[in-house]
């Protein structure tokens, strides 16, 4: 199977950015629907909770996955040569930076 | 119906851990063959064949996470804050985000262990597999966890 040459840009980028997409996502509440689980509802962009909580999980997701799919494509559109300089290691590199922000940001759980 | 799905989830989520922890240990101390010790064999899987595996036992575990999580959000993680169990709701937060991270590096990682590799990727692909395999083993240890705490029939 041959696979296209912008695949590993879209990849990398994409690992990347939806990473800081989802970090975004979460800090600021930029779910992009929310999801009742008593009522089963779903309803556009953040929504308070109605009754019983609201979930904004699957929101997040949603909005890092169309982020990140938008960054890579963008990234894809890059020259040639500029594509050849992207550094492969933003793939982990970047993740990796937005684990240990989780931890920093999540960290009042376990100091009270 | 839930604790069905729990089980299958608790399952491939064995299985998920098996394949990725090989892929590492075969990452960083590849062995020349399969032959030798226990230990040895561990480290002469030919980590190339997981990858497909493990993303396919990814995305399954994820979706059957994704789709037992309301029942958690409305029992036990309420059943938690009313007890003040501040660090195991914590330790379920990081598995949610760090579940997530991991789902979005799935392209890079099935790319980066597609052959021929190009030698100056060794880290690239070293690097996905060392965070995937990070977040498994947290993600596992942390529904453990929880599900002593609020384990079966409670």
């Amino acid at each position: 199977m041959t696979l296209p040459r912008a695949l590993p840009v879209f990849a990398v980028t994409f690992a990347g950015a939806a990473a800081l997409f989802y970090l975004a996502a979460v800090e600021y509440n930029l779910a992009l629907f929310t999801y009742h689980p008593l009522t089963k509802q779903f309803e556009f962009l953040a929504a308070p909770q109605r009754s019983g909580p609201a979930m904004y999980w699957y929101g997040w997701i949603a909005t890092a996955g169309l982020g990140g799919a938008a960054a890579g494509l963008l990234a894809t559109f890059i020259p040639g040569p500029w594509a050849k300089r992207l550094w492969t290691g933003l793939a982990w590199v970047v993740p990796a930076f937005v684990i240990l922000a989780f931890l920093y940001l999540l960290r009042v759980y376990f100091l009270r | 119906m839930i604790t069905t799905l729990l089980i299958i989830h608790a399952l491939l989520a064995v299985t998920l851990l098996g394949a990725i922890t090989h892929q590492a240990v075969s990452v960083w101390l590849p062995a020349p063959a399969a032959s030798g010790s226990f230990v040895t064999r561990f480290r002469a899987v030919p980590g190339t064949s997981y990858a497909n595996a493990v993303v396919l036992l990814y995305a399954a575990t994820m979706t059957l996470g994704a789709i037992i999580y309301p029942t958690y959000r409305v029992t036990v993680r309420i059943m938690l804050e009313q007890l003040r169990m501040n660090a195991a709701n914590g330790l379920f937060e990081l598995k949610e985000h760090f579940a997530v991270i991991g789902l979005l590096l799935l392209p890079a990682y099935w790319y980066f262990w597609r052959k021929p590799l190009d030698p100056s990727q060794q880290t690239t692909r070293a690097g996905l597999t060392t965070i995937l395999a990070l977040i498994v083993w947290w993600s596992f240890i942390v529904g453990h966890i929880l599900n002593n705490i609020r384990g079966f029939g409670s």
